[in-house]
């Protein structure tokens, strides 16, 4: 994928009155946009041409959204993104977890929509094989599941975390007893939801604190470095993902 | 007199047959006690009667038991004088009785007086004793009573008395008819028992089965009808019920999932379409608009779906939740406190939780400027408290804040707050925890809100 070739996206829905607007919009934002209104025609237009992304909506009649999903992440190892008007919480897991990319609540914004596209396309770029994204970590007994965001204590309790401690411990748990400064840690935890991290990573790292240590102001897994930075004081093991 | 009944079925039933055979066997002890009695007075007046009408030289019968000859202890008395001796009264019903019986044999007395006589008080018996002092070893001729008859034949000068002893048997009988009452009693109460257990048993076990479908709503594992008929009926009603109950809440499931898709689909149609407006100020009060259908689609959808959430219980660290919830209120800079305290660790939906967590601080924050949020254990509950500095909720209008769709000023008006339903998911996340929400008015000023949840099932 070069910069001059415009990205080629498929969208499947079968509603009209979103799929059609949706189309024009996404055109107007440079994409190439070719549409399927159910599973098996869109099955149909993948053998003419592969896109780069596809835009996968969940219920319709006929096949579903789900069982289209798995085929196109694991036969054809496709970019997918699902787009869905149940938006619960497990519903979110259970598409993640069959392949999909990311997961969009209907009805969303469609600059949101876009920059999650362009998010997507770019984490597949760098190739990175999906299934050891969602490998557990394992370190000092806490365990961590990145495709739920679940933290375990080592007891098995579940520790709430917010997306913003989730980058951070990813951060640390990717670099095990390195010292990373705040400016590296700032580059790796900032996502596309950079603006709810506007808080400098002192704030983030002493809130994780709380959360893990037995006491915060006495650290033994998340140090800090004289100099300034932070190292995680644990190795780390990648587990296969327990599924449920 | 009340905690005495017993409160089951089978108790009261069981209380109930008791009481009626415990009336029926007294009826019918009495009865029996009462023909007895008479046998016995029977045999009197006509042992009485023998002796005054043969004037037989033989002893009475009782004693001729004892052996011929040895046994003639006793005569029949002649006296001149009138036998009743001074203080005693003449037993008029022996007196009719034996009138009666010697009547029947032909013999109609010119006088005739029945007593009752002690052996001591009687001079006749004392000077037959004196005569036979072997008779001494019989008791009722140490101290029994004995029944005196006196007869003066029409035309007689001289009195025949007859003497019979008083046979003291009556409280042996009442033993034993008291002995056959229980003896009756343990078999048909125990026979009883039986039967009402045949009965109660699917009762109880229908009772379980209620209490079970009304906290899962499952309707697996339901009740094969057993017992008498009538029981049957009842549960494979319930049954029926069971499943017209069950099928309807898969309705509504199935109903509100279509309500959710048929509606957002649109929303997110015209969403997308909001974005060729030219004006951005425009463009902006559109999306606004839709944000604000959304989030009430989504309550209502939530408050339906609260009773039955498919997410599992996961043992949770309760302290870390309340810190995320509000750390995400803090980065936004709203102002929240919260002193993390205790680590509190207990089986919960954190999706759930942090839904009415939110919907609390929220509220506080909407309409009490400022959230000081605190978690404590008290005793088996642990205890989740928002706080705000507004002007709280009058007294009478507390209890309706947490039905849905109720909004403390009492408007449909958007601008003021959401569309109402906040508390009552709140309310509802709560009860599914099998915890419940407190409201009330500060002291000093604003609302507390107290979400308790029970740290032990």
């Amino acid at each position: 994928m070069t910069d001059l070739a415009p990205t080629r996206l498929l969208l499947v829905d079968d509603e009209p009155s979103l799929r059609e607007p949706l189309a024009e919009y996404l055109a107007r934002q440079g994409f190439v946009v070719r549409q399927a209104e159910d599973a098996a025609k869109a099955r149909s237009a993948l053998l003419e041409e592969t896109p780069d992304l596809v835009l996968l909506d969940i219920m319709m009649p006929g096949e579903d959204g789900l069982s289209l999903c798995r085929y196109l992440a694991e036969a054809k190892n496709l970019p997918v993104i699902m787009l869905t008007a149940k938006g619960e919480a497990m519903d979110r897991i259970v598409g993640l977890e069959i392949g999909a990319d990311d997961y969009v609540p209907k009805p969303f914004e469609p600059r949101e929509l876009v920059a999650r596209i362009r998010s997507v396309l770019r984490r597949s770029a760098k190739a990175a094989p999906a299934t050891d994204e969602d490998a557990l970590y394992e370190f000092d007994g806490w365990k961590l599941d990145p495709l739920k965001r679940k933290l375990t204590d080592p007891e098995g309790t579940v520790v709430p975390i917010s997306s913003a401690e989730f980058r951070l411990l990813v951060a640390f748990l990717s670099h095990p007893r390195q010292v990373l400064d705040r400016d590296r840690l700032l580059d790796m935890v900032q996502g596309r939801e950079a603006h709810l991290f506007d808080r400098a990573v002192d704030n983030q790292v002493s809130r994780l604190r709380r959360k893990m240590e037995d006491d915060s102001r006495d650290p033994r897994l998340i140090q800090t470095v004289w100099g300034g930075g932070y190292r995680l004081a644990a190795d780390v093991r990648r587990l296969p993902p327990e599924r449920d | 007199m009340r905690h005495i009944v017993p409160k089951s079925l089978l108790g009261q039933m069981l209380m109930a047959v008791a009481v009626a055979l415990f009336v029926a066997q007294g009826i019918s002890a009495v009865l029996l006690y009462r023909a007895a009695e008479q046998r016995r007075e029977m045999g009197y007046a006509n042992g009485l009667a023998f002796q005054l009408i043969a004037q037989p030289q033989i002893d009475i019968r009782q004693t001729l038991r004892h052996g011929g000859q040895q046994s003639r202890q006793l005569r029949v008395e002649h006296t001149s004088s009138n036998p009743l001796r001074p203080g005693e009264t003449i037993d008029s019903r022996r007196q009719q009785l034996l009138r009666s019986v010697l009547t029947e044999q032909g013999l109609v007395p010119a006088q005739l007086v029945v007593t009752e006589r002690r052996v001591s008080d009687d001079p006749y018996m004392m000077g037959r004793l004196r005569e036979r002092p072997e008779l001494r070893v019989r008791p009722e001729f140490i101290q029994g009573e004995w029944i005196i008859a006196g007869l003066l034949r029409p035309g007689a000068k001289e009195w025949t008395v007859a003497r019979v002893p008083l046979l003291g048997s009556a409280p042996r009988q009442l033993g034993q008819l008291i002995m056959q009452t229980l003896l009756l009693y343990v078999v048909l109460v125990g026979l009883l028992a039986l039967l009402l257990r045949r009965i109660t048993q699917p009762l109880a076990a229908l009772t379980r089965r209620l209490e079970t479908f009304a906290a899962t709503r499952e309707t697996d594992g339901q009740l094969e009808p057993s017992g008498p008929e009538d029981t049957r009926r009842l549960i494979a009603a319930h049954n029926a019920m069971e499943g017209r109950i069950s099928a309807l809440l898969n309705e509504k499931d199935v109903m509100l999932g279509a309500i959710g898709h048929d509606l957002k689909t649109p929303l997110a149609a015209l969403r997308v379409r909001i974005e060729s407006v030219e004006d951005p100020v425009e463009r902006q009060r559109m999306a606004a608009t839709i944000e604000d259908i959304t989030r009430t689609l989504d309550d209502i959808l939530s408050l339906a779906r609260v009773g039955r959430p498919t997410d599992p219980l996961e043992t949770t660290d309760l302290t870390a939740l309340v810190s995320s919830v509000v750390e995400e209120f803090e980065d936004m800079g709203e102002p929240v406190t919260f002193e993390p305290g205790q680590r509190i660790a207990l089986p919960l939906r954190a999706t759930w939780l942090r839904r009415a967590l939110r919907n609390l601080i929220g509220n506080a924050l909407r309409y009490g400027r400022k959230a000081n949020v605190s978690l404590e254990r008290q005793g088996s509950e642990a205890v989740i408290r928002v706080e705000d500095e507004g002007p709280g909720i009058p007294q009478t209008e507390l209890a309706r804040m947490v039905e849905p769709f109720a909004r403390g000023e009492g408007s449909r008006n958007r601008a003021t707050g959401g569309a109402g339903l906040g508390l009552a998911i709140a309310r509802a996340i709560a009860e599914q925890h099998g915890g419940h929400l407190v409201l009330a008015n500060r002291v000093q000023g604003g609302l507390r809100v107290e979400l308790r949840l029970p740290t032990k099932r």
